[in-house]
């Protein structure tokens, strides 16, 4: 216990993570409640106990596309946002580009610029310049979205690491492509792991963008939750959501496992 | 193991001169300490015979070879970073291993044979299976030491080799770094600016100041005759003082002040010079007579710093101050008059 701080404070702090946890898990307990209830309503407390809502989801043939869609688009989107965040993090940290700074701080615009204002403008510019719009521009659309998360925990393990370790190998024999494969890389992959984590789960759950550039063919799950909730609502929703936090809790499971994700909480 | 030859190297950082023409001729085998306080080349100087850095002119010879143009990846050394850059994501046994497999010399077996007969070297076989997070600032530098000498390079660099230890194990690593260098016998530079730690690993101390060579020599040679002022000052940080030659019947005389003056022998020239007295060439004795016997300086004692293995007097003699080292029998006390005379033969003069 923390010495010297007053009772009355120390009471509050304690009320205070305590409503955070409430008002955090009170909302997926409920979802998590209703999703195993045997009635035909969205009802909680739940009234009576049934898995028969989850078998119902594999029956609704929209789910399971909207599933299959959605995590097509978020292995997608993950890989690009890797692969393009990561080129793009090691320049920044390089100073290779002009401007590095200014595209450092651009990275953070899409965290800061409004969603619905980025889907607006990216439905009339697809529209104008390319066409009826697709999965690709869904994809391009996301891409957008998660980059800056990639980016920026690169980054973060990139200002961390020894900066003379390429240098060394260098004097080691490294050629330019052994130094990528052997050194940079593996510098910046837990930076990347954690990066691509928040990438996959952002595009897994995006619906604002997923919103605007819907088709009748290309719906994601969060828009299919949307669309079921608007017009037949049941509890199915409830229980395609409790897998959606499952699979969450399992990827963090697993980047943790791997990498650690510790480290890059507050970056 | 091999020569090498640094060759009238001009470098500069935009503006700013970094090196101004050094050369230098280092044979096979040599150990060579690069002395000098920071900023004046001497990282940079290394960091180019590694190949880290281009020249403006001049050329780099290992082994007669000239690879002023060449990469680092391509110019056969090894080089030991200050901060040890071991690679954070590979165990020790891997670390090790790394310039064999960058560049692919032999079997994996026969590479992982070999890093483990480094390791064996410094003394740390039993860690290398360890991730270097996990070793101590000493073994992490023995393990980027082992990283280096594993694929016997023509040329050991080292940059800062003993400035991250601490007094205890610094005095280990500088008995380690002389008895593996005499045991594999590779040509090694290494750059300080800790003057003992030149003194004691080097053949060869090369004393660079503002981007020049001030003086080579033996250690004993840069010690017992610094050739200018700055090397006087910077190595031992001996007494520099400004005087006047004097000739008088019977040799010559260094006039430090009104009241003082030391006997110079007969050959020095009269004018004004540089009067230069280690610390610990100045014999302290408590003031007997009124007026000090001729060839002897008064002083008073202005501080005292006591060292344990020696004490520090900083001694004024009418307008001027002197530090003297001596040892620790007799102490004076800070006010004590003393008389001052100059082990002989040990005063040195250098114009001006």
């Amino acid at each position: 216990m923390v010495r010297g701080v007053p009772p009355a404070i120390r009471w509050f702090a304690r009320v205070f993570v305590a409503a955070t946890l409430v008002f955090v898990l009170a909302p997926l307990i409920v979802v998590a409640g209703v999703s195993v209830s045997a009635s035909q309503f969205i009802a909680f407390p739940p009234n009576g106990l049934s898995l028969r809502w989850y078998g119902a989801i594999f029956e609704n043939s929209a789910y399971v596309k909207a599933f299959w869609t959605s995590l097509r688009l978020a292995i997608l989107v993950t890989l690009a946002a890797a692969v393009f965040g990561t080129a793009a993090a090691i320049a920044i940290h390089r100073r290779r580009v002009p401007g590095a700074d200014a595209i450092a701080a651009l990275m953070l615009s899409p965290l800061i610029l409004p969603t619905i204002i980025f889907s607006i403008g990216l439905l009339m510019l697809w529209s104008a310049t390319v066409g009826p719009v697709s999965f690709a521009a869904l994809w391009l659309g996301h891409l957008v979205v998660t980059l800056p998360y990639v980016v920026r925990t690169t980054l973060a393990v990139l200002a961390d690491s020894d900066p003379f370790l390429e240098e060394a190998a260098r004097t080691m024999g490294a050629r330019r492509w052994q130094r990528i494969v052997h050194v940079v890389l593996p510098q910046c992959a837990p930076g990347v792991a954690a990066g691509a984590f928040f990438a996959f789960n952002i595009s897994f759950d995006e619906a604002i963008v997923a919103l605007f550039l819907r088709t009748p063919d290309l719906v994601t799950l969060p828009i299919q939750i949307y669309n079921q909730i608007e017009f037949s609502p049941d509890p199915t929703v409830a229980a395609v959501s409790t897998l959606m936090m499952a699979m969450t809790v399992a990827t963090i499971a697993l980047i943790d496992r791997l990498f650690g994700i510790q480290r890059f909480v507050g970056t | 193991m091999a020569t090498l030859e640094v060759r009238q190297i001009v470098k500069s950082f935009g503006q700013a001169p970094v090196l101004r023409g050094i050369s230098l001729d280092i044979a096979s085998g040599q150990f060579v300490g690069l002395l000098g306080p920071s900023g004046c080349g001497k990282t940079t100087l290394l960091r180019i015979i590694a190949g880290l850095e281009s020249v403006q002119s001049g050329a780099v010879l290992i082994d007669g070879r000239d690879v002023t143009a060449v990469a680092p990846e391509e110019r056969d050394i090894a080089m030991m970073f200050q901060s040890y850059a071991l690679l954070p994501h590979l165990s020790v046994r891997e670390n090790v291993r790394f310039p064999l497999r960058m560049r692919r010399r032999g079997s994996r077996a026969a590479q992982l044979a070999r890093a483990t007969a480094a390791l064996d070297t410094v003394k740390l076989a039993h860690l290398a299976e360890r991730m270097p997070a996990q070793l101590s600032g000493g073994q992490q530098q023995r393990v980027a030491l082992a990283r280096a000498i594993v694929s016997d390079p023509k040329l050991l660099l080292l940059d800062e080799p003993l400035s991250n230890l601490d007094a205890r194990l610094r005095e280990e690593m500088q008995v380690e770094l002389i008895d593996l260098h005499r045991r594999l016998g590779l040509t090694t530079v290494f750059v300080t600016h800790d003057q003992e730690e030149a003194l004691s690993l080097s053949d060869r101390v090369v004393l660079i100041n503002a981007g020049r060579i001030e003086q080579t020599g033996t250690p004993r040679e840069i010690y017992s005759d610094p050739k200018t002022p700055f090397a006087s000052d910077f190595i031992g940080s001996a007494n520099l003082v400004a005087v006047d030659i004097e000739r008088v019947p019977g040799g010559s005389v260094a006039r430090l002040c009104a009241a003082a003056v030391l006997p110079v022998g007969e050959t020095a020239p009269s004018g004004t010079a540089t009067l230069v007295l280690r610390q610990e060439d100045l014999l302290l004795a408590r003031a007997q007579s009124a007026p000090p016997p001729p060839g002897t300086l008064r002083a008073v004692v202005e501080t005292r710093i006591y060292l344990g293995a020696r004490v520090r007097y900083v001694l004024r003699v009418g307008e001027i101050r002197l530090k003297a080292l001596a040892a620790p029998n007799e102490l004076f006390e800070v006010g004590d008059a003393l008389d001052v005379t100059v082990a002989p033969g040990r005063s040195r003069l250098i114009e001006a």
